[in-house]
C-alpha cells in the first residue's frame, strides 16, 4: 500500500478518508499520530488571539484621518489635555510664526522683545539675519531657547505640585505621538524647512525620553 | 460615548466625530491589526496595511448599510487592505526568519510560546499558501469566499491550504518530539 504524503493527510483534517485512505490510517500508527497532530494544529491556528497594534498606532491614524478630513477635532479631547500641553502647542506656534518670519525676512526685522525663561530679555527676531543660512540659525536657537523654556516650564509645575504637572506618562506620550505625527507629515510636506525638521526632532527626542520615564515606572499599559 | 450603542457610535464616526472613531478603533483594532498583521507577515508593513484598513473605512462608513455585522464588514474591509497593498509589495525579498528553536517546548506550557511559533512559522510560508492558510484556518473562510477574496477557484484554495498545513507541520516539527517523549498530545490546548 502506497504511503500517505503529508498533504494528503492535511486534506483529512477536512475531508472524510477514502476507503484505502481509512485502511492505511487503521494500519499505520504513524500516519494516525501525523494526522492528529494536524488536527491539533489547525484547531490551534483557529484559536490564536487578536494582536495587539503597535504603540503610537492610533496617534498616526488620527493624524492621517484629520489630514484627509475624516476626523474632526473632538472639544473634549482638547479640553482634557494637559495645561502644560497647551503652553508648549502655543508656544510652538508662536516660535514657528517667527522663524517662518525670519526665514522669510531676512532684509529687515521688526525689534520685538520679550522676556526670557530666565527673566532676561532677548530678542525674538533676528536683526543681522543676513542670508538664509543665518536665519536658520537663528531658528534653531530659538528652538533650543523654546527646549529650555519648557524644561523649565515643566520643573516649576513639578516644584509646585500642580495637578496639570502630574500628568501620567502614558498621556504625555499620547500627547507627543500626536505630535510627532504632526510633524512628520508636515516634513513630509516641505522636507528641507529647517524649524519642521527640528521640530520633529525634538518632539521624537521628547518621545523617547518619556518612552524611558514610562518604562521605568513600569505603567505602560497604554498600547495606544 | 460607551453608553452608545454601536449603530449611534458608527452614525457619529461618519460625521467625522473624533470620539465615536477613537471608540470603534480601541474596539476593533487588535482584531484588524492581527489579520493584516498575519497577511503581511512583517511588522512595518502591517502597521502601514492596517492604518490604510481604518483609513479605507472610515471613509466607507456613510456606505455601510448594517446588512451584516460591523465587525465582519470592517474585517473585509482590512483582509482586502491588505491583500491588494501586499500585491504591490510583492517584490520585497521573503525573510526566512529562523524559528526559536532554542525555546523550551512542552506541551502544557502556556499557550503564549505555541502562538509565537505558529506566527512565526505562517510568517515563512509563500504568499499564497500563507493567505490561504490564515483565511481558512485562523478567520474561519470558506474556500468559496477565499477564490472570492483571492481572485482563484476553490479548487486552488483547497490545494493551497493543504500544502500550506503540511509546511507548517515540517516548520513545526520539532515540537512533536518533545511532546511525545512527554506523552502528551502536541497540540492540547
Amino acid at each position: 500500500m502506497e504511503h500517505l504524503n503529508l498533504d494528503t493527510l492535511a486534506r483529512l483534517v477536512d475531508e472524510t478518508p477514502s476507503r484505502e485512505e481509512r485502511h492505511h490510517l487503521e494500519d499505520c500508527t504513524r500516519f494516525r499520530t501525523e494526522l492528529a497532530l494536524l488536527q491539533g494544529q489547525t484547531h490551534a491556528l483557529g484559536e490564536l488571539p487578536d494582536l495587539r497594534p503597535p504603540r503610537g498606532d492610533w496617534a498616526m491614524l488620527e493624524a492621517r484621518l484629520m489630514s484627509e478630513g475624516l476626523l474632526r477635532h473632538d472639544r473634549s479631547l482638547l479640553a482634557s489635555t494637559p495645561a502644560w500641553m497647551k503652553v508648549a502647542a502655543t508656544i510652538v506656534l508662536f516660535l514657528g510664526g517667527t522663524g517662518l518670519g525670519m526665514a522669510l525676512d531676512t532684509v529687515g526685522a521688526a525689534d520685538s522683545r520679550m522676556a526670557g525663561a530666565d527673566g532676561a530679555p532677548f530678542s525674538l527676531v533676528s536683526s543681522t539675519a543676513g542670508s538664509l543660512a543665518e536665519a536658520e540659525e537663528a531658528v534653531r536657537l530659538y528652538e533650543r531657547r523654546y527646549m529650555d523654556a519648557l524644561v523649565q516650564y515643566r520643573q516649576l509645575l513639578d516644584s509646585e505640585g500642580s495637578p496639570a504637572g502630574a500628568s501620567s506618562p502614558e498621556s504625555r506620550l499620547a500627547a507627543l505621538e500626536y505630535l510627532v505625527a504632526a510633524g512628520q507629515a508636515a516634513v513630509q510636506q516641505a522636507p528641507a524647512d529647517p524649524f519642521l525638521n527640528g521640530f520633529l526632532a525634538s518632539a521624537m527626542a521628547e518621545r523617547q525620553a518619556t518612552y524611558r520615564a514610562a518604562l521605568q515606572e513600569g505603567s505602560a499599559d497604554d498600547w495606544y | 460615548m460607551t453608553d452608545l450603542s454601536e449603530a449611534q457610535i458608527i452614525r457619529k464616526a461618519c460625521a467625522g466625530d473624533g470620539s465615536a472613531i477613537r471608540l470603534l478603533y480601541e474596539r476593533y483594532a487588535p482584531r484588524v491589526y492581527a489579520v493584516v498583521r498575519r497577511i503581511a507577515a512583517d511588522d512595518d508593513l502591517a502597521q502601514d496595511y492596517a492604518q490604510e484598513a481604518w483609513i479605507r473605512a472610515i471613509r466607507a462608513l456613510p456606505t455601510f448599510r448594517g446588512d451584516s455585522r460591523f465587525s465582519t464588514w470592517l474585517h473585509r474591509i482590512a483582509v482586502n487592505a491588505a491583500l491588494q497593498a501586499l500585491r504591490k509589495t510583492q517584490t520585497r525579498t521573503k525573510k526566512e526568519a529562523p524559528m526559536p528553536a532554542t525555546v523550551p517546548v512542552g506541551p502544557r506550557m502556556g499557550d503564549t510560546l505555541l502562538e509565537q511559533r505558529l506566527e512565526a512559522a505562517m510568517d515563512r510560508l509563500p504568499d499564497g499558501m500563507r493567505q490561504v492558510l490564515i483565511l481558512h484556518d485562523v478567520e474561519g473562510y470558506t474556500h468559496e469566499e477565499i477564490g472570492e477574496v483571492l481572485g482563484v477557484t476553490s479548487g486552488t484554495s483547497k490545494s493551497q491550504l493543504f500544502k500550506a498545513r503540511a509546511r507548517m507541520r515540517e516548520f513545526l516539527s520539532g515540537l512533536d518530539e518533545k511532546d511525545m517523549q512527554n506523552g502528551a498530545e502536541a497540540w492540547s490546548i
